[in-house]
């Protein structure tokens, strides 16, 4: 079996053994990548010879010392393109590391490459890329899920170990359902964003797509704690998130809620989820229903903020300190109306528009300020619905990946995807997708597994305990 | 109720946006969808909520001097320079 298919749980073990050494498993990934890159288009830059010669540098007694890593082109990588698979980023070269990689560094990681997004993280299926689309390792017809499409389908292609994306309304947990990995969005606060594009500063959050659970949390451990860069860090100290790794979940209270079983769902996603919460409560949960009755409004709420937020962030793209400029500007607002409308692709810009429209005068109570007060009643049922049980049980996505182009006209059909995830972003809350099941033509569910605020050794716990009970994470795609 | 006109090529342009006319179309369209959709909020009873608003204790770090970019990195990736500073088209006439 080649290295590139084991986890990092176990790699790490035979490195630090002196069993294997990094540049193998380096080698390893490149050589799957030149067998299946070409149908998957997971990567928008890959350095073989930086990540070779890192390999070749590495420490195997750091915590992840010389385990490669793939990082989503939204995040800041010292002397690396980041283009947020944006023509207006075109020759941008990061003149600093984020802090989340930084952290990484610091933690022995080496550097695979950069992975394939939405533009500027705005979207569902990674079609909006300005660099080329890119498609699910396991039905080349199909998308891979977004916006860190790039990520889920080179961990779930098995052309990347481990990779970080980051999730504003489902970025990371959406495309990893879709993929077959585990894709795990922290607590807002618990991982600095220092060095992250900004989509919508309220929400954003980086997080590990990774095989296993048990990866999951030992990336959630290098890269957690605070950082003076990013006050909204918060100030406790990192944990291990998986202090008993052979932990029971017998006496947990799962809660169940209704709306996110909805009419025009899946029926095979329905089935596979509902099963899971089977296996907890014959492994002596509880299962308790609950209700989060706000949930249909997310969407609309989301849509709001994050567009306005948007609005605000990319208006730094502006063709004078960074990236793209027109050529020959007639003054300086011909810079900025060329720069952009050139450089900027259409979903960037319609959400761009909205974003301006919902905090223009005489709309902002309206669209801004009413949303604001609904997510207030948002993060209130997930306060009122932690109070009956330990976390969340619900799909990822309410369907599994649909075909390439489907969606590409209909942009509220392609907000839809998005409609398990996005509340968790609103509330704040930590939630980790993993696989659970397959449907009949052999795609991926993924369970979603959702916390109280910093409760991320609660989930990753549990799905721990359910990880080792299946193999649905150790099914590879087809070759 | 129904979602407001909204003059798309207007608001492109305050967000210095100028857009093609096959864009301003459909965007028109696309846009004016979504605000139906947006428009269920209105039905919300939220007379007493309040908005959302960032956290009122950030955790913020002493005001103090510390060392960051160099100027040669800050300007690596500026489009036009020359000594050490930015050249943009001419602002004032």
């Amino acid at each position: 079996m080649s290295l590139a298919h084991e986890s990092i749980a176990t790699l790490r073990r035979r490195l630090a053994a002196k069993e294997i050494h990094s540049r193998d498993l380096v080698r390893d990934l490149l050589q799957q990548i030149d067998a299946r890159e070409k149908t998957i288009h997971a990567y928008t830059h890959l350095d073989r010879e930086a990540a070779l010669a890192a390999a070749e540098k590495s420490d195997p007694s750091l915590p992840l010392g010389g385990i490669p890593i793939a990082i989503k082109d939204n995040l800041n990588v010292l002397g690396d393109p980041c283009t947020c698979a944006s023509k207006i980023l075109e020759g941008y070269k990061a003149p600093y590391d984020a802090t989340a990689i930084a952290r990484l560094r610091q933690a022995g990681a080496v550097f695979l490459g950069r992975t394939n997004m939405d533009e500027f993280a705005m979207g569902s299926s990674t079609e909006n890329s300005a660099l080329g689309i890119t498609r699910n390792p396991w039905d080349s017809t199909r998308i891979p899920g977004g916006s860190s499409g790039g990520s889920a389908a080179a961990v779930g292609g098995r052309i990347a170990l481990a990779a970080l994306g980051s999730d504003t309304g489902g970025s990371i947990r959406q495309p990893a359902a879709l993929c077959g990995c585990v894709g795990l969005k922290p607590t807002y606060g618990r991982i600095s964003r220092y060095g992250l594009v900004a989509f919508a500063s309220s929400l954003d959050q980086i997080g590990p797509l990774t095989r296993t659970v048990e990866d999951s949390a030992l990336l959630l451990s290098a890269l957690a704690g605070h950082d003076p860069r990013d006050n909204t860090t918060d100030l406790r100290k990192p944990e291990s998130f998986l202090a008993k790794p052979d932990g029971s979940v017998k006496g947990l209270r799962v809660g169940i809620p209704k709306e996110y079983f909805i009419p025009g769902m899946d029926t095979e996603t329905e089935a596979a989820v509902r099963q899971s919460a089977e296996w907890f409560k014959k492994n002596g949960a509880t299962l308790v229903d609950v209700s989060l009755p706000h949930t249909p409004s997310a969407i609309a709420v989301y849509y709001i903020l994050a567009t306005a937020e948007a609005s605000a962030n990319l208006a730094r793209f502006d063709g004078v300190r960074y990236g793209r400029r027109a050529t020959d500007p007639r003054d300086v607002l011909d810079l900025y109306h060329r720069t952009r409308s050139e450089g900027f692709g259409p979903e960037v810009k319609r959400r761009i528009i909205l974003g301006t429209f919902v905090l223009s005068a005489g709309y902002t109570d309206a669209y801004y300020r009413q949303a604001q007060k609904v997510r207030g009643l948002i993060r209130q049922d997930f306060e009122n619905a932690f109070a009956s049980c330990d976390l969340l049980l619900t799909p990822t996505s309410p369907e599994p990946a649909f075909k390439l182009g489907d969606r590409t006209q209909d942009p509220l059909k392609m907000y839809l995807a998005d409609v398990f995830t996005i509340s968790v972003n609103l509330a704040g809350n930590p939630a980790v997708s993993l696989p659970c099941g397959f449907t009949k033509s052999n795609l991926p569910i993924g369970l979603q597994l959702i916390g109280p605020r910093f409760g991320e050794e609660k989930i990753l716990q549990a799905g721990h305990s359910y990880e080792q009970a299946h193999d649905w994470h150790q099914r590879l795609p087809p070759a | 109720m129904s979602a407001p006109q909204i003059n798309v090529s207007d608001v492109a342009s305050l967000a210095r946006l100028t857009l093609t006319p096959e864009e301003t179309a459909k965007f028109s369209s696309q846009i004016g969808q979504i605000l139906s959709h947006m428009d269920s909020l209105k039905q919300i009873e939220t007379g007493n909520v309040p908005e959302v608003t960032p956290p009122a204790h950030p955790n913020l770090r002493q005001d103090e001097p510390t060392p960051s970019l160099s100027l040669q990195a800050a300007l690596s990736n500026a489009p036009a320079q020359a000594n050490d500073l930015i050249v943009v088209p001419k602002i004032v006439e």
